[in-house]
């Protein structure tokens, strides 16, 4: 039973830490929480979704097509809602509202035009099972975690070892600075926005083949935030590991104390960790740019 | 800059004399029709009922006003959308009132019921909801009184719970029990309660009463739960689309208890959701559509609108309707009180669904049955069972 | 008529709660996803009293806004203490909302997620005056010296904190009034639609009470209750637009922050404007 537990909380977990990382991405390079991220998720979902009803595409150039499109949308999103604000230098407070306002508006536009209805992708894998020491694992969680962590590490080289990501890091510890250094900060960012967005796009056609597509499904992204706020807002490896923690940790708590106090339990912790750990285990000290 | 305000002036102009023929218009339809409101979920996760309840509403109005309508005069729907919403309810319910509507069908949902019965009941215009289960929506919680103004089509949740733990007892030999449903729900919260009674009355043991929250969607920490303890039926009081995450994760875990479904799961979308994890899972509906006794409606919704209705919502909005036609031919009156007492008397009325008799003590049909449907992926379709008399 | 007068006193009592939201938010520069949770404490507080103990509106109304300020302790004393930064504040007190409606759901006394059928004791007298008291209570509360306070903490904390104001005990202290008005708009919101349902006090709640402040304007009081009305009789007379109401909404926030941060009035007050005193 308790490795059933552990199993069941390292595969939720996983889910969590792909969606987090597009938080703790951009919250590295301009120190805000960007609430449309989960809109963002939905959309790559939706997209994904199209593409393999209607065009019937296999999951390989389905999930590639809703890395672009989520990717693309990303960059669009902080053309038109962030950019100016942030070469007006505002407080973060704004980006923050402007952030809430698109995912608002992103989420009920699709209620709006495509409605409310439930929808399930076609079945890329044959249900299958595996046994992993007594505890059953299903095929899909087995994939997708294994994508999801080979995503993040394959980001986490991009950023350390090329000079695009080199740039970025450069980016993320002063600003202005890089861009007297002659680096097209403009650019930069649109990169850090397209690679977030592109995992939302991961994200999704899972999120969309674990569960179902639906216009409220960016709901569960609040967990993944949280994810990230524990493992350390702006760490990639704090996204990783904050996610696992997360979803082990509610997985257990349903199992052995009540299913129904979890969220309880899962919003205490953040609190909690919030107060004592502001930075969470693995964040860097950032002050709020007011 | 000139020329843009003339245009503006123009188009100003135009605006208000289109909405003063409009306004024209319903008053001078409004003086010889007699309205019936219908409060519906047009918009929001309940709207695929709203919308189908909305159509089969409209196609029997038509039906009934070429007999004649009410008392010799036509029968026209005030319609307004409650988003599935407890304030809008109250909002559309009040609305409704000032509309001088002679009684309101809907709205579906137990909650939004209950929150829009004390309005019509100060406007003495009786409602009659179509697929609201809840007890409470008939009975005032507290004073366990009867709510005069408030009827129902449909048979109530305790009777939907005792007829799925005696077909798991009777039919399908069950001893051991699951029941998973959603905490943030008045409908699920109170089933599991009914359905638990009445499977512990009859010598069944619940081993797992598990919970998950309104927006969640990964249930395997509680069904990891469910499968140490085998059950033999796993019983979910939950709407289509959890009911079918619930079955895929609970087969993914390898637990193979016979699923068991309420009338929630009506929904022709639930094997599109579910696959091949919800084949062979059993459910309590209000309706079926191989009944015999519905085949005329089908047929007609289907050759009207070219699609499958979306039960029960269509079947049981044309009961509501009926009886209030029955009720004013009986009472020969549309005033709410009139009406009120004679719906409350009403016997053996013919209507979509079957025969109706209303009890006058709570409100609640005499001899509802209830259906037990088999859901089958090969044929995509829910394959009659069973039909359960009313106690 | 009936119909008519509903919507205009709903929309009254989302302008008290948006008011004690402009007080927080905008006073303060803290933002919050939660306050439509001390609106479900004012109502089931106040609804569990007249409920269960047939206690007089008269008592209830004060004991529901009581318990709605009592209840912003718990999460104001921890979360304001620590300093947290703004989005951390914001999704701290989510999770309070979100928990706080687990225990609505589950409690017996509430009569969980059923919801609970009170009386309707709120008429238009109850609703007006409390809109006005509360209205002429802020006013003045703003005037006094707290008002300067606040508005030194919000333009610059850091020079607030070195000229020696207690940032904690002021931050606390708005939060207490600011869920105290949300209280009342609670209890006056149960007893007005005599019911009340957990699903009522969502974060989707939450975002229409911030929007409505930000669209009336941070630092603002009038501007927000003015378009806290708007924003409530609005969609109910266009409601065959009702469907695009939440988005309009979302991109509202956006154009406001991009083209307008200030708001609708944006630190100034109707009464400014009469004066023709614009800054």
């Amino acid at each position: 039973m308790f490795l059933q537990t552990l199993v069941t909380g390292l595969s939720i977990g996983g889910i969590y830490s792909l969606m987090a990382v597009g938080y703790s991405l951009i919250f590295s390079i301009l120190s805000f929480s960007n609430f449309a991220h989960g809109a963002v998720i939905m959309l790559g979902a939706y997209m994904g979704l199209a593409l393999a009803t209607q065009l019937h595409w296999g999951l390989g150039l389905v999930v590639s097509g809703s890395v672009v499109g989520a990717g693309l949308l990303s960059v669009f999103n902080e053309r038109v809602a962030y950019s100016v604000l942030r070469r007006r230098r505002a407080p973060s407070l704004f980006l923050m509202i402007s952030a809430m306002g698109c995912s608002v508006f992103l989420e009920n536009m699709v209620y709006a035009t495509i409605g409310s209805r439930f929808y399930a992708f076609p079945e890329f894998f044959k249900r299958k099972v595996v046994d992993v020491w007594g505890s059953s694992l299903s095929l899909l969680d087995l994939f997708a975690f294994t994508v999801s962590i080979g995503a993040i590490f394959a980001l986490h080289l991009f950023i350390t070892r090329t000079k695009t990501g080199i740039a970025i890091r450069a980016g993320v510890n002063d600003m202005t600075m890089c861009s007297l250094m002659g680096v097209n900060t403009d650019r930069l960012i649109s990169i850090v926005f397209f690679l977030a967005g592109a995992f939302a796009g991961v994200a999704g056609v899972f999120l969309g083949i674990k569960y179902f597509v639906y216009p409220t499904m960016g709901w569960v992204t609040n967990k993944a935030y949280i994810a990230a706020v524990i493992g350390g807002l702006g760490s990639l490896p704090g996204a990783l590991v904050g996610g696992l923690i997360l979803g082990v940790l509610e997985t257990l708590v349903s199992t052995y104390l009540s299913s129904v106090l979890r969220d309880v339990f899962s919003f205490t912790m953040l609190i909690a960790l919030l107060i004592w750990l502001p930075n969470g285990l693995m964040g860097r000290d950032t002050e709020e740019k007011v | 800059m000139k020329m843009r305000v003339e245009k503006m002036k123009k188009s100003i102009v135009f605006c208000v004399a289109v909405a003063m023929m409009f306004l024209l218009a319903g008053t001078v339809f409004a003086a010889e029709a007699i309205k019936i409101g219908h409060t519906v979920s047009l918009t929001g996760g309940a709207s695929m009922w709203g919308q189908s309840e909305a159509n089969a509403l409209d196609m029997l109005v038509e039906k009934l006003n070429a007999e004649g309508g009410i008392l010799g005069s036509p029968i026209v729907i005030v319609r307004y959308d409650n988003r599935n919403d407890a304030i809008e309810s109250v909002n559309v319910a009040r609305r409704l009132a000032g509309d001088k509507v002679i009684a309101v069908i809907g709205p579906a949902q137990s909650g939004n019921s209950i929150a829009t019965a004390p309005v019509l009941e100060r406007a003495e215009i009786p409602m009659i909801v179509t697929t609201a289960t809840n007890p409470y929506v008939t009975v005032d919680q507290k004073t366990e009184k009867v709510r005069p103004y408030a009827f129902r089509p449909c048979f109530i949740d305790p009777f939907q719970g005792t007829v799925a733990a005696r077909f798991a007892v009777d039919r399908l030999s069950a001893k051991k029990a699951a029941i998973l449903y959603d905490v943030g729900s008045d409908y699920g919260q109170w089933l599991s309660k009914y359905f638990e009674d009445a499977f512990v009355a009859r010598g069944g043991e619940v081993v797992a009463k598990e919970a998950f929250r309104s927006e969640e969607l990964d249930y395997r920490a509680q069904l990891g739960k469910i499968k140490e303890l085998a059950p033999d039926v796993f019983f979910i009081p939950t709407s289509q689309k959890e009911a079918a995450l619930a079955a895929r994760q609970a087969r993914d875990l390898g637990i193979t208890a016979v699923l068991l479904g309420t009338d929630n799961w009506g929904s022709p979308d639930l094997i599109d959701l579910g696959g091949d994890s919800v084949d062979g899972a059993y459910f309590v509906n209000l309706a079926d559509l191989d009944d015999p006794d519905i085949q005329s409606f089908v047929a007609e919704y289907r050759e009207a609108f070219g699609a499958e209705p979306v039960l029960p919502n269509p079947i049981m909005a044309q009961d509501a309707l009926i009886m209030i036609v029955e009720a004013a031919k009986a009472a020969d009156s549309v005033e709410g009180p009139k009406l009120a007492e004679a719906l409350a008397n009403l016997k053996d009325v013919k209507v979509t669904s079957g025969v109706l008799t209303v009890d006058p003590t709570d409100h609640n049909p005499l001899n509802k049955p209830a259906v037990i449907q088999k859901v089958d992926v090969a044929k995509k379709a829910f394959v009659f069972v069973e039909k359960y008399q009313g106690e | 008529m009936d119909y008519e007068i509903n919507v205009v006193m709903l929309a009254c009592i989302n302008m008290i709660a948006v008011l004690g939201l402009a007080v927080f938010t905008g006073f303060t520069g803290l933002f919050s996803l939660g306050h439509a949770a001390f609106v479900g404490i004012g109502a089931y507080a106040s609804g569990v009293l007249t409920y269960h103990w047939n206690v007089p509106f008269f008592f209830a109304l004060p004991a529901g806004m009581a318990a709605a300020g009592l209840s912003s302790l718990v999460i104001g004393i921890p979360t304001l203490r620590a300093k947290l930064r703004s989005d951390y504040f914001a999704i701290a007190i989510l999770g309070f909302g979100e928990a706080l409606r687990v225990c609505l759901e589950n409690l017996s006394i509430t009569n969980g997620a059923r919801g609970l059928s009170v009386n309707e004791f709120s008429g238009p007298g109850w609703i007006l005056g409390t809109l006005a008291l509360s209205l002429l209570a802020t006013r003045n509360f703003l005037k006094s010296r707290f008002g300067t306070l606040f508005v030194a903490i919000r333009e610059d904390p850091i020079a607030a904190e070195m000229a020696g104001i207690d940032l904690f005990k002021m931050r606390l202290l708005s939060l207490v009034v600011s869920a105290t008005l949300c209280g009342a708009s609670g209890a006056l919101l149960a007893h007005r639609l005599a019911f009340i349902q957990p699903v009522m006090f969502t974060l989707t709640q939450s975002t229409q009470l911030l929007a409505s402040v930000i669209a009336g304007g941070i630092g603002s009081v009038s501007g927000p209750v003015i378009v806290a009305f708007v924003f409530t009789a609005l969609p109910e007379m266009l409601r065959s637009l009702n469907m695009w109401r939440l988005p309009a909404y979302g991109l509202l926030l956006v154009l406001i922050m991009i083209y307008r941060p200030q708001g609708l009035l944006g630190y100034r007050e109707l009464s400014d404007l009469f004066r023709g005193r614009a800054r």
